[in-house]
């Protein structure tokens, strides 16, 4: 398939887009998106954000809660803690699944009990959080991390409950967002002129250079205007929440653009397949 | 400008409390004017004699005869008083056995919605005759207590105890605790006292013939703070009339007849004492000659004279004893009635003289009127002090009813008589606390009936504050059209209001007579030690009265809280006020700090002039700088329009100017001061914020465990505001946050942010932006139930017989299990019926869920019996059961499109779409905004602040830091926007906040660049849930049959006066109610909208709106004459058994049509035909 955008446009070559990675960390990486459109590089920044599925807790069922926070407010708190979700494609959506409410096929189940019996106050983390498949535990940056706080408890205070963690994309909800977020760049000098730069006395002082204008050609002050120019190169970083590696978030991103893209493919083929037999006459 | 977020300091205290101190000591101070008040009554000052114990002593002796004596002798003499009045601390009653801690704690009386409240010991003595003293010990009933007062148990408890005992860490009290509610005596304006003011009111003038519209007064107050007020009057004939008014009747008495039964003196004494040997002054000379020469007609000429003769009068409206002789109830006269403030009579016989000399001055123009609207004459009514009124007037009652009672019936013993007589003042102070309503014979020199109290709402941290330094003119007021009241004078602006906050007053009805402390406005409650004074006075050459006519006539009199102290020469009383003054700053002469200084300098017209020098209590100060030795000076308003202050450093004129502000911020009241950069706003905007702060959900308390408040809102993800005041964390408000840190971006973005809407991130709302919750109370109580006087008979409890449905949500004992779901009609607790010996429920009424958050039974102890339920027992001498329940359910409210938003500069809006995280505008560095706003907001409202907090939590939040949002640390000179476009430009961002933003739904750059920041947002506590109102069917007028509609009398009666028939379109009541939303009430759905239909050519949702759902009626029409006035229904004949519709007038039934019409048609052909008019209508297949 040909993602490259309009082969007509001054800058558009027929060579596809191409991708550069600048920098690689364990919760971050940043490339350079080239040779291609700005719907395109837009769309995989929608997608990554949006519709990348993960795995996240979705249903909480509490047996006791006598700490301080409500049974509401924990479950919120449950949610929005990432779980590891690199082999998420194993699991099913439970709408896919044919069980009636959730099955292991489609689910992990966490477990967490938690009761102070200390003079001192004792934390609950993600870390006191069990599951049932090992694949999918909540993240932990390293050795150190004590996990993310959940609730405080006092002595007597208890938690007991049952967490079912669903796959899912965060259109439908926040939690299942894969990454913080997305910085988004092209132009930075502006050559093309889709913005207006507010300047009150001297741009130089008041509009610092974005970091990325190092990687591209300083404009020529006396360059002729090109109004036919269009954005191609686009400066992309995505910080992820731990649940999948920053690379895979590409990755599955554009992906989830190929398999849309896929289902309508299939679903043109079977559209004209059922419009071929009506080409046998005249429609008007 | 370094301000910090104190996080750790913070966290530090909430983990350990301290027991030695207070965490925040500055918030101990807020409710102070309350708290020394009330601790006033059992101690004042430092010979710790309460002002009861001054109450009762000014209570004196009653008398009763039994008129035995011969010869209409009175005969034996009863004698009784009241020796000392106690109030104990709240502890449980001697009838309770079981519990080993006696005291009652406030959280109790919270949890149990009972009134907090101790016993009045009353020591009561009598003898007869001149026999033995014998004295028992009454009790009067409970008191309420204010929290935190001296006879309260957490008098000095810190966070630590204070935790222990269920309040919270910075309980600050002030407030009485009334059936479970918190309730505050607000503080009151009243006229300063002890100060004559000069007064020109029309209605003067129709007190009687000949009376002007010219008066002096003096609220004259007694040590026990109780006052009297005395008016003198010019009377257009020379004349001078006292008049007062006791027990709520008005008495007039010459003026002279006064002064000549004070003290033994003459003529010539007087008219020297009121010339001052200005004879050559003929106004003032013909008047006195007048005055002396009126009085003669009395014939009275002398002391004792004067006094029998006003005994005479007075005695059955004193009501002293019946031995008293005329002259001594003469005396009784003038030291109750008269100048109470003084006891000697020649001071008091000076200031009548004084007031009478203001008096001809006044009407001479050689003085203008006192505006008793200024500050200048002004006081506040403490709540304390109000409390101990009305304490003394019940106390004196009770003396005075027990006399009545043994007038009645002599024979009758004394006790038992004690016995007979109502004695619960403790039942009465409830009363008055429970809903603000004064009882009074005397009416205690006040203005108004009702509104003293108020509940101390704790509905966030804002208003609970704010209460407590509320300030309210008087309920009088309210009524009044003229609005001069409310006005915030020129003379009591600039340089001299600074008492009260001009910015945070309400809007609309109480604007202007609803005002706030300033948050350095301290009130003063503590009598202070002025012996020296007179002393110190004279050593500066104030010369003492003796001889009046040796003195000039310009010299001006010298008063000590209304007390003549001498006279001198103006200058000389400058030189003293200026010596005065400095020793009072510099501490060591014996000149109290908060003594008042008011030297009013002769003028033509002027005020009248004077020294006046006041100590008592009730009176508002301020700190200021005094320049002179640059120490901290207390100033009052009365003083203050003669100082020279100086606001900021340059307007400091040397050799003029004496005192200087400590900060420009000093006259805004606490809340007015957390408006961040209120500087840069128009100013109704600040007013709206105060307004608005107080409406938010924010966090009411700590200890929410244990409080059993009607609804309290909350918001779950608070935070500390990154761009704030230092006062901020000097009172403390991080223990009580009130909104979240958002990134707001301007900008006009899909158009759902018109009209003051704004966009909400939808991944910003699934994260936990604004996530509230309310707390609802369920009370229920069982005790309702039954008649009064008859047993215990229901009881909390599942019966075997109960509903299986019922014990998914209710336990055995008829409770709803914790944390359980209550759904509208689900029973919310069960009870079981001792007359049927079945199980009834009581059932959740609200279309909203609540969830079981906290049940309070009203407990002191329980026992189990077995296997059924366990018994509670509920009433204070722990021996019934358990009849009331109290059950906190906690409805959650997540933000929803139509809940409102605001930020702290008046900048209110509402949620109007939440919108997807990836269509939502973008930073090049992939930032979201939390909330758009639309900039259209701005240009009209001018709220710049709001600009300047976006760049200062911008650049505060890049860096780290808090930052200072106190108004007027910025001028031209350094400008805030500089200041934090450099902070924003060292964090790599532009410098005016703007950033350059893409669509997130195509990815282009955005022609102009965005103006995006981080912005403190509130939630206000209105949402839609509460408000959206939906009605199919409902109740009717039965007229017309339309939904009955409108809220007030008045309009109702329009509506059954309205000539419906003659413009029809008025009578479309479809929907409308007087009946509210919980009734199914709807909204009227008036011409306009029926317009807005009509042009939408919607005339099937017209006709669902205006027919279906109004007054829908069927009715036959005769087809051949066309009327639907003259069917009939026929009684079935031998032919036929069918009841038919038969046209009286065409006398068939062939033409008979069913048809629907509006009910109000076939009103209106009636009405018609009953004018004679017919109506014909066409009827067409």
């Amino acid at each position: 398939m040909d993602l490259s955008g309009a082969p007509y446009g001054s800058l558009g070559t027929l060579s596809g887009p191409s991708i550069t990675i600048q920098e690689l960390k364990k919760d971050r990486i940043s490339f350079i998106l080239t040779e291609t459109d700005l719907s395109v590089a837009n769309s995989l920044r929608r997608v990554m954000i949006a519709e990348v599925p993960t795995i996240a807790i979705d249903m909480v069922e509490i047996e006791t809660n006598t700490t301080v926070l409500a049974d509401e407010f924990i479950a919120h708190r449950l949610g929005m803690i990432p779980i590891d979700s690199t082999d998420v494609e194993r699991i099913k959506y439970t709408r896919d699944c044919t069980c009636s409410q959730y099955c292991s096929e489609c689910s992990v189940e966490l477990t967490l009990h938690v009761k102070c019996t200390e003079d001192r106050t004792k934390i609950v983390t993600s870390k006191d959080l069990v599951s049932n498949n090992p694949q999918f535990q909540p993240v932990v940056e390293d050795k150190n991390d004590q996990g993310i706080l959940i609730v405080k408890l006092r002595k007597g205070h208890e938690l007991k409950l049952k967490c079912i963690a669903k796959k899912g994309v965060a259109k439908e909800h926040a939690k299942w967002s894969p990454v913080s977020g997305v910085a988004f760049e092209y132009d930075p000098y502006n050559k093309l002129r889709h913005t207006h730069y507010w300047i009150e006395e001297d741009a130089g002082k008041e509009w610092p250079v974005s970091g990325n204008a190092k990687l591209e050609a300083e404009p020529n002050p006396d360059a002729p205007f090109d109004y036919n120019a269009k954005p191609d190169r686009f400066y992309i970083e995505t910080e992820t929440v731990g649940s999948l590696k920053p690379e895979d978030v590409v990755s599955m991103g554009m992906k989830t653009l190929l398999d849309k893209l896929g289902y309508v493919q299939m679903q043109l083929k079977e559209e004209l397949a059922s419009h071929q037999q009506d080409q046998t006459g005249w429609s008007y | 400008m370094p301000t910090t977020f104190d996080t750790l300091k913070r966290e530090q205290a909430f983990r350990n409390p301290s027991d030695k101190e207070f965490q925040t000591p500055s918030l101990q101070k807020v409710a102070a004017p309350h708290l020394e008040s009330f601790n006033a009554m059992l101690e004042y000052g430092d010979d710790k004699h309460g002002l009861l114990e001054m109450a009762v002593a000014d209570i004196g002796h009653k008398a009763v005869f039994d008129g035995k004596g011969k010869d209409g002798k009175l005969g034996n003499k009863l004698s009784f008083w009241i020796d000392k009045v106690m109030i104990q601390r709240p502890m449980l009653s001697d009838k309770e056995t079981r519990s080993i801690e006696r005291k009652i704690f406030p959280t109790e009386c919270r949890e149990r919605l009972i009134t907090y409240r101790g016993k009045i010991q009353a020591h009561l003595s009598w003898r007869v005759n001149d026999g033995p003293v014998q004295t028992e010990s009454r009790l009067l009933g409970l008191a309420p207590i204010m929290v935190k007062s001296n006879i309260c148990h957490l008098q000095h408890l810190y966070p630590a105890q204070l935790i222990r005992h269920h309040e919270e860490t910075e309980e600050m009290g002030g407030y009485f605790i009334v059936n479970g509610i918190e309730k505050i005596i607000r503080l009151l304006i009243i006229p300063r006292r002890n100060n004559v003011s000069a007064l020109i009111r029309p209605s003067f003038s129709n007190r009687g013939p000949a009376y002007t519209q010219f008066g002096c007064a003096i609220r004259a107050t007694r040590p026990d703070q109780t006052s009297q007020t005395n008016t003198v009057h010019y009377l257009t004939d020379g004349g001078v009339m006292l008049r007062f008014s006791w027990r709520k009747q008005e008495y007039m008495v010459p003026a002279m007849m006064v002064l000549k039964a004070l003290i033994d003196t003459s003529d010539k004494e007087i008219f020297d004492a009121l010339c001052m040997g200005d004879v050559e002054n003929t106004f003032l000379t013909d008047r006195v000659e007048l005055l002396l020469r009126g009085f003669k007609i009395y014939s009275l000429y002398t002391r004792d004279q004067c006094l029998a003769y006003l005994g005479d009068k007075f005695r059955v409206v004193m009501g002293f004893d019946d031995d008293f002789l005329d002259r001594e109830v003469g005396e009784g006269l003038l030291r109750k009635i008269v100048l109470v403030h003084l006891i000697d009579r020649r001071d008091k016989f000076n200031l009548l003289v004084y007031m009478i000399r203001k008096l001809y001055a006044l009407v001479s123009g050689a003085c203008c009127a006192d505006n008793p609207d200024s500050p200048q004459h002004q006081e506040i009514l403490l709540g304390g002090h109000l409390y101990g009124m009305i304490f003394k007037e019940k106390l004196e009652d009770w003396l005075t009813t027990v006399k009545q009672h043994i007038t009645l019936d002599v024979r009758k013993y004394f006790t038992r008589t004690l016995a007979r007589v109502p004695s619960d003042v403790g039942q009465k102070l409830s009363y008055f606390l429970a809903t603000g309503n004064l009882v009074s014979n005397t009416g205690l020199d006040l203005q108004q009936a009702t509104g003293y109290t108020i509940v101390a709402e704790k509905l966030n941290f804002y208003r609970y504050l704010s209460h407590f330094r509320c300030v309210h003119r008087g309920s009088f007021f309210a009524e009044l059209k003229t609005t001069t009241v409310r006005k915030l004078l020129p003379e009591a602006w600039g340089e001299l209001e600074r008492f009260v906050c001009p910015v945070h007053t309400p809007d609309g009805g109480p604007c202007g007579l609803l005002n706030h402390l300033s948050h350095t406005c301290k009130v003063i409650n503590e009598p202070l030690d002025v012996s020296q004074i007179p002393a110190l006075l004279a050593s500066l050459g104030i010369t003492q009265t003796v001889v009046h006519a040796i003195r000039g006539a310009e010299q001006v009199a010298v008063q000590l809280d209304g007390r003549i102290i001498g006279w001198c020469e103006p200058r000389l009383a400058e030189r003293v006020a200026k010596t005065l003054r400095f020793w009072k700053v510099e501490g060591g002469k014996g000149v109290p700090l908060d003594l008042e200084i008011g030297l009013v300098p002769p003028s033509h017209g002027g005020q009248y002039p004077g020294l006046f020098l006041f100590s008592t209590a009730a009176r508002m100060m301020r700190p200021v700088k005094y320049l002179a030795n640059g120490k901290t000076d207390m100033v009052g308003p009365f003083e203050q329009v003669y100082l020279e202050i100086a606001c900021m450093d340059d307007e400091v004129v040397p050799g003029v100017t004496t005192h200087q502000e400590f900060a420009p911020t000093n006259i805004l009241s606490i809340i007015a001061n957390m408006t961040p950069y209120s500087d840069f706003n128009q100013s109704p905007r600040n007013m709206y914020q105060c307004q608005m702060g107080k409406q938010t959900m924010g966090t009411p308390a700590t200890a929410i465990r244990h409080r059993t408040d009607n609804k309290l809102y909350r918001i779950q993800t608070g935070q500390t505001p990154v761009v704030r005041p230092d006062l901020h964390n000097y009172y403390g408000m991080d223990g009580f946050p009130n909104g979240c840190n958002a990134i707001v971006a301007v900008i006009s973005y899909t158009g759902y942010d018109m009209e003051d809407a704004m966009i909400l991130n939808k991944s910003s709302h699934e994260r936990g932006f604004g996530y509230g919750t309310v707390y609802k109370s369920e009370i229920i109580d069982l005790g309702e139930m039954k008649q009064q006087g008859e047993g215990i008979l229901h009881h909390f409890g599942m019966g075997k017989d109960a509903d299986k449905k019922w014990r998914e949500k209710l336990d055995w004992d008829g409770m709803p299990f914790i944390g359980v779901t209550l759904k509208d009609g689900d029973p919310i607790c069960a009870y079981v019926d001792d007359t049927t010996g079945r199980t009834h429920v009581k059932k959740y009424k609200n279309h909203e869920d609540g969830l079981v958050d906290e049940e309070s039974l009203a407990i002191i102890s329980q026992k189990s019996l077995g296997d059924t339920p366990p018994l509670f027992t509920c009433n204070d001498s722990g021996d019934q059961e358990c009849q009331k329940v109290h059950i906190k359910l906690r409805i959650t409210r997540s933000p929803i499109i139509g809940d409102k938003f605001s930020s702290r500069h008046g900048q209110k809006g509402v949620c109007s779409q939440k919108w997807p995280a990836v269509d939502m505008p973008f930073t090049e560095s992939g930032m979201q905004p939390d909330v758009i706003i639309n900039p259209h907001a701005f240009p009209s409202r001018m709220t710049i602040g709001m600009f300047v907090e976006s760049l200062a939590g911008k650049a505060g939040a890049l860096h780290g830091i808090a930052q200072d949002s106190a108004p007027f640390k910025f001028n031209e000179q350094f400008t805030a926007a500089d200041y934090f476009g450099e902070q924003l430009i060292k964090a790599g961002y532009n410098y005016h906040g703007n950033e350059p933003m893409y669509s997130g739904i195509t990815g282009e750059e955005l022609q102009a660049d965005i103006y995006i920041g981080v912005v403190y947002y509130q939630r206000l506590r209105h949402m839609v849930s509460d408000k959206y109102q939906v009605r199919t069917t409902g109740p009717v007028h039965n007229l017309t049959m339309q939904p009955v509609k409108v809220s007030t009398r008045r309009r109702i009666h329009s509506i059954r006066n309205l000539p419906s028939f003659i413009s029809p379109s008025s009578a479309y009541y479809a929907l409308g109610n007087a009946y509210g939303r919980k009734r199914a009430g709807g909204i009227r759905f008036g011409e306009m909208e029926r317009d807005s239909l009509l042009a939408h050519g919607v005339s099937f949702l017209l006709q669902d709106r205006l027919m279906n759902c109004s007054d829908y009626s069927q009715c036959h029409v005769c087809r051949l004459c066309g009327s639907i006035v003259s069917t009939v229904s026929i009684a079935p004949t031998s032919l036929s058994t069918r009841r038919d519709i038969e046209c009286r007038v065409c006398g068939t039934s062939k033409g008979i049509d069913l048809v629907a019409v509006p009910y109000v048609f076939r009103y209106l052909a009636t009405e018609l035909m009953s004018m004679g008019i017919k109506l014909t209508l066409g009827v067409k297949p």
